[in-house]
């Protein structure tokens, strides 16, 4: 692909940023952290904690996804293009 | 941004989308100068101070994460409220199509945090480094005693606001008071002292390093913002009509006899460009609409004697010579949903409810049967409480003829914004049991006060198969 290296690596990290701070927002406006945690038996971690690393949880979700439409953008020819 | 092999001398940094010439911005004075200083100043001076605002005896601005709730002044804010965030958020998204329908890129010149903090960066560069000829020619030169000690006081003093920055982002989330208290002593939290340090480098990076690349590859609206222009959106332009041919002259010459405009090449509309763009070859993406090439040129004008605006604030329609429409659809729709919304969110927030209630079904068991006879469903209640005042409230549960309930404390007291959690028990004689599913209401009521009160549906669930 045309596109250098650098470019993908960070399109991918900044656009899953952007939605990861948005789903962070929706996911915790509708979800008390303590009522995730309780049942999991964390009873005892801040709620700052929860948030923080709820937003990395799901910025890794959506790098994934990311990750996978710059993979799957790769030429189909590119692959075992034969003789 | 092309790269030219014969300026490699001059220091193309291979940055993070494609080679870029670092652009130097030359200093600018004149009306859209001073317009920005004073939207730079006015929006980083609140962005700073509003966090030390006091409200009765709390932060009056404090979107308080670890006990999920926001306060803005005499608002409270809770979980349940996020539909007003959600329409306050579509009210910024509607007002910056609005803007940007009627005269382009404003947001970007004026309000944006990176403009504005990139033009607090390049002010504090200015300061240290000297004006723009004197950083180039410090980059350029090999590094010497001098060089280390500007570039180490430049970053260093970079780097402190940076900290502040992120220190007040933080202080918008916990009270900034005990923040900085905790800050003195070293004893901050992980994620706040986390938060602090990215924000932080957010704004070094940003504001320091990255500077327009923001602009031009990561920023989500400059890649949509075309779609809202038409040709009777102001844009900065060129008059090429009156600029052409362009060409140097001696001052005081007539540029008629020479075949020439009133553009007299001197370049300086491009050197005070932060996207290091030039606004004579039209309306370009990187454009950010920050009108520092009009108050450069204005001022060539002025030097020349020839008149201001041969770059300008104009609509495609008037350089066309054509009318331009400013009340035209697009504005109205955009202004008249803007209106409706404002309006919406506004009588919203005077007439919220100030009791909320939640009801949560107990997850053990679906039912039971008391001794007595009776089907007994326990579920737990959120009473929140979210004017200033305690208030004690009164329980009870309806819907089906018969139903009871039965709870340990006949009324609960619930302090001004705070949540109070209770258990109740509602029973009902299996005899009057009309099916297994049963719509009920709970209701919550001030003892003392009628407009106190809030209502909330449950299901009562019985044996399976009952219809009766």
């Amino acid at each position: 692909m045309s596109v250098p290296l650098v470019q993908r690596v960070v399109a991918v990290l900044w656009s899953s940023f952007l939605v990861a701070g948005v789903a962070t927002i929706l996911v915790f406006a509708t979800f008390d952290p303590h009522d995730l945690t309780d049942p999991l038996g964390f009873s005892d971690v801040s709620r700052m904690t929860v948030y923080s690393i709820g937003f990395f949880l799901i910025w890794i979700v959506a790098l994934l996804s990311s990750l996978l439409t710059v993979y799957f953008m790769r030429p189909v020819g590119s692959v075992n293009p034969g003789k | 941004m092309s790269s030219n092999p014969s300026r490699a001398a001059e220091g193309i940094e291979q940055e993070l989308y494609a080679k870029r010439q670092k652009i130097y911005p030359r200093e600018v004075h004149g009306l859209f100068a001073r317009l920005r200083v004073t939207a730079v100043v006015s929006l980083l001076g609140l962005y700073y101070i509003v966090p030390w605002f006091r409200w009765d005896d709390r932060q009056a601005v404090l979107f308080d994460l670890p006990a999920r709730k926001f306060y803005i002044f005499g608002l409270v804010f809770w979980p349940q409220d996020f539909f007003y965030l959600s329409g306050l958020l579509i009210i910024a998204a509607l007002s910056l199509f609005f803007f940007t329908a009627l005269a382009g890129r404003l947001w970007c010149g004026y309000a944006c945090p990176q403009t504005v903090w990139t033009e607090a960066f390049m002010w504090l560069e200015r300061i240290i480094e000297g004006e723009w000829s004197k950083q180039m020619k410090l980059d350029k030169a090999p590094w010497s005693g001098h060089k280390v000690l500007v570039k180490t006081i430049k970053h260093t003093v970079w780097i402190v606001f940076a900290l502040w920055t992120g220190f007040t982002f933080v202080g918008y989330f916990t009270p900034i008071l005990e923040l900085g208290a905790k800050l003195l002593t070293f004893s901050t939290g992980p994620w706040e002292t986390f938060w602090v340090f990215f924000y932080g480098f957010a704004t070094y990076g940003n504001a320091g390093w990255l500077r327009e690349q923001v602009c031009i590859y990561m920023c989500p609206y400059a890649r949509f913002q075309s779609a809202m222009f038409d040709k009777n959106t102001l844009v900065i332009s060129y008059d090429e009509n009156r600029g052409e041919p362009r060409g140097g002259r001696k001052r005081g010459s007539d540029p008629k006899a020479q075949g020439l405009g009133d553009c007299i090449n001197c370049r300086i509309c491009v050197q005070v460009c932060p996207t290091g763009i030039d606004i004579r070859d039209g309306l370009q993406y990187q454009c950010i609409g920050c009108a520092a090439c009009i108050d450069a040129c204005d001022d060539v004008m002025d030097r020349m004697g020839y008149a201001r605006g041969l770059v300008l604030y104009t609509t495609e329609n008037t350089l066309e010579g054509r009318p331009t429409r400013v009340l035209r659809p697009r504005v109205i729709v955009y202004a008249v949903i803007l209106v409706m919304l404002l309006g919406a969110v506004v009588y919203g927030i005077a007439t919220r409810n100030p009791v909320g209630l939640d009801v949560i079904r107990d997850r053990n068991a679906l039912f039971r049967e008391t001794n007595e006879g009776f089907i007994e469903n326990i579920y737990t209640l959120k009473i929140l409480n979210k004017s200033d005042r305690d208030y004690t409230f009164g329980i009870t549960a309806s819907g089906i003829p018969g139903l009871k309930l039965v709870s340990d404390q006949p009324t609960v007291l619930v302090v001004g914004g705070a949540v109070a959690n209770i258990v109740v028990r509602v029973q009902l004689d299996f005899a009057d049991l009309k099916a297994s599913t049963n719509a009920i209401n709970f209701t919550v009521q001030a003892v003392d006060d009628d407009r106190m009160k809030a209502q909330e549906p449950a299901r009562f669930l019985g044996p399976r198969g009952i219809e009766r």
